[in-house]
């Protein structure tokens, strides 16, 4: 089980248009992360870990080579699959929230299981479960500009792990965060991550993130410049 | 579809006033469309009875050589009667007569009448008195122009079968108030015993008018006009009330649907991060441009609800209180008009606008939604495009 692989990245190449030429953010990467891993993208900002992200989000794909996320192809994906492996599978976490605005705390959570066919109280007791998650349940009837940062990127991990998804990606989020936020942040996702073997995969370059990494790949110029295993889960187990 | 009404719903509440102002302009037009419509509905409502029951009766047969129009065929355009007796038709005689108050002259249409018919609401009963004068009977626009009243007496002159002039003093027998400006202005009622008298024109008539009971009894030369027929200039002119009507509604439909048009367009650039966050959450491009359709659509649907909160009492005090139409001069309009008009607002009218107003509101709506589609997430997101 541990060896499952759920992300593989294969010569994965990703090219812009930037005026008449090319630019390439993302130069032939190879990556594989086993279900459960916790791990850190690090490097400079330009180094390509958002591109990355994306590319593993199913949002963008790569110009050249395949990703392969829980045994599909990005680039084959229709549009249509690749949101519904985003609704069920995976969760964005962003470096300014990306919170909706009109919604309050509650129903920005169960947004996502609104795509999906849940009853009602089934929603509600995962939203609540989600809240009380990352411990903020009481301001379930809020509206996201009357929160804190903190509480806001709550919310948003909340928002991302209230479906249960098998990988999580989180861009940056700390940046946005105090020290003491950012701590207790990450603490609360490694006890998600123990707790529903979520996959999590964060890029940053926040010094306090590093420290709570199984494994950490560090990016250059589009290359991975050093993979690292810090603490090797198989092991561990 | 049932979470895309529900999250449009969010959407919508969430941007408070912006909405309400949208569903202001838009209820308000409604409102004003279904009003007016049902003004003219009212009116022509009203028009067609009054006509029918001062002017056209259940149709007129009119002698083929008369045309109402026409005064040029006065002189020559009668028959005799004796042939068509009908208990159910009422003959009237046209002839063309001068009066003269306070010396100035006059011309009008002599209408020579049965005191006793009942196929319309003149008062002509009134005609059948016995005096030295001549009874006549003239309507309000008459009096006015004329500045006889009831009871004075004027000289009335008249030529008779052959031409000659012959005049005498009448006496006006009373005043009548019609909505219908065609039996009024420039014409005088007489008794058509009395006119037949006065010109030597015995049982002639110019043409009948028929009542309910009456079934088409037309020869060469009597022609029948049925009530559609003489009712074609109403129609016309109701026709032509409801063209420069629905120019006034298109107007106020287009500043409401441009208000939605222009909210949606900035929405769809303002909102590009939460468009970018709906599709990380794993909603389709389609399913995006579903729910700002809908948004588009919820405001008609709101604005119809609100619509009804202020527009039903506002529409049925009307409806039973009438409206107060000022007319000045009632031959301005050709047709009958009452100085108070209540609208009529028809079920179909209703449903048809609320449908008009809803269809139109989702399609502008989704135009501009259509560029989503186009919309790179991942730019989105960042809320970077343009
Ligand atoms: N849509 C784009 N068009 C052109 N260049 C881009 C685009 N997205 C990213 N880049 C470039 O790719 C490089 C990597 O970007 P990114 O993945 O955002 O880096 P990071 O997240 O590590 O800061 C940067 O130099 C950036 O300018
Ligand atoms: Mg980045």
């Amino acid at each position: 089980m541990n060896t499952e692989k759920i992300i593989t990245l294969e010569n994965v190449v990703k090219r812009f248009k930037v005026g008449d030429g090319e630019f390439t953010a993302l130069k032939d990467i190879n990556l594989n992360f086993d279900k459960g891993e916790f791990a850190g993208l690090v490097g400079p900002s330009g180094s390509g870990k958002t591109t990355l992200l994306n590319i593993i989000g199913s949002l963008d794909s790569p110009t050249e080579g395949t990703a392969t996320v829980m045994g599909k192809s990005i680039s084959e994906l229709s549009h249509k699959e690749s949101a519904l492996l985003r609704n069920h599978h995976i969760g964005f976490i962003f470096q300014v929230y990306n919170l909706l605005p009109v919604y309050t705390v509650y129903e920005n959570v169960e947004f996502a299981l609104l795509l999906q066919n849940h009853s009602a109280e089934e929603r509600k007791k995962a939203v609540m479960d989600a809240l009380d998650w990352v411990g903020i349940a009481d301001m379930a009837n809020k509206k996201p500009a009357k929160l804190s940062g903190g509480e806001g990127q709550r919310v948003a991990i909340a928002r991302a792990m209230v479906k249960k998804p098998q990988i999580l990606l989180a861009d940056e989020p700390t940046a946005n965060l105090d020290a003491e936020n950012a701590h207790a942040i990450l603490q609360t996702m490694k006890s998600l991550n123990k707790e529903l073997d979520t996959t999590f995969l964060f890029s940053t370059h926040d010094e306090k993130v590093m420290k709570y990494m199984d494994r950490i790949i560090h990016l250059r110029d589009g290359s991975v410049e050093k993979d690292e295993i810090i603490n090797s889960k198989s092991s561990s187990k | 579809m049932k979470q895309a009404f529900k999250l449009a719903y969010r959407n919508l509440m969430g941007a408070g006033l912006r909405t309400w102002l949208n569903v202001s302009v838009l209820s308000f037009s409604f409102v004003v469309i279904v009003f007016y419509n049902g003004l003219i509905d009212g009116w022509n409502k009203q028009a067609r009875r009054d006509t029918i029951e001062w002017e056209t009766g259940n149709g007129h047969l009119v002698h083929k050589d008369f045309d109402a129009f026409d005064p040029f065929t006065i002189l020559d355009g009668h028959g005799n009667i004796s042939q068509i007796e009908d208990k159910n038709l009422s003959p009237v005689l046209v002839r063309q007569a001068s009066i003269y108050p306070d010396g100035r002259m006059m011309t009008v249409a002599l209408k020579g009448i049965n005191p006793l018919q009942n196929a319309l609401k003149l008062p002509t009963s009134k005609l059948d008195t016995a005096c030295s004068e001549v009874p006549i009977l003239i309507g309000q626009n008459m009096a006015r122009s004329s500045g006889l009243n009831k009871g004075d007496i004027v000289l009335l002159q008249w030529k008779d079968k052959n031409g000659t002039f012959d005049a005498a003093n009448a006496v006006v027998a009373d005043v009548f108030k019609t909505t219908v400006p065609t039996v009024d202005g420039g014409q005088i009622y007489i008794s058509i015993k009395k006119l037949w008298d006065l010109t030597g024109l015995q049982n002639e008539a110019s043409f009948l008018i028929a009542n309910d009971q009456y079934v088409n009894t037309q020869t060469d030369q009597w022609i029948y006009k049925d009530q559609d027929e003489l009712l074609i200039t109403l129609d016309n002119i109701i026709a032509t009330e409801r063209i420069s009507g629905s120019i006034l509604y298109i107007l106020l439909m287009l500043i409401a649907l441009l208000a939605i048009f222009d909210t949606q367009v900035l929405s769809i650039f303002r909102r590009q991060k939460e468009i970018g966050t709906y599709m990380a959450l794993g909603m389709t491009k389609l399913q995006v441009i579903k729910l700002f359709t809908v948004e588009g659509l919820m405001y008609s649907i709101f604005a119809m609800l609100v619509g009804c909160i202020w527009g039903i009492p506002v529409l049925n005090y009307f409806a039973r209180n009438g409206i107060p139409y000022p007319v000045e001069n009632m031959d301005d309009f050709g047709i009958s008009i009452s100085e108070i008009m209540y609208p009529i607002y028809g079920f179909k009218l209703i449903i048809g606008t609320v449908i008009a107003v809803v269809i139109s509101a989702t399609i502008v709506s989704y135009l501009p939604a259509r560029k989503i589609a186009r919309m790179d997430a991942v730019d989105a997101i960042k809320g970077k495009l343009q």
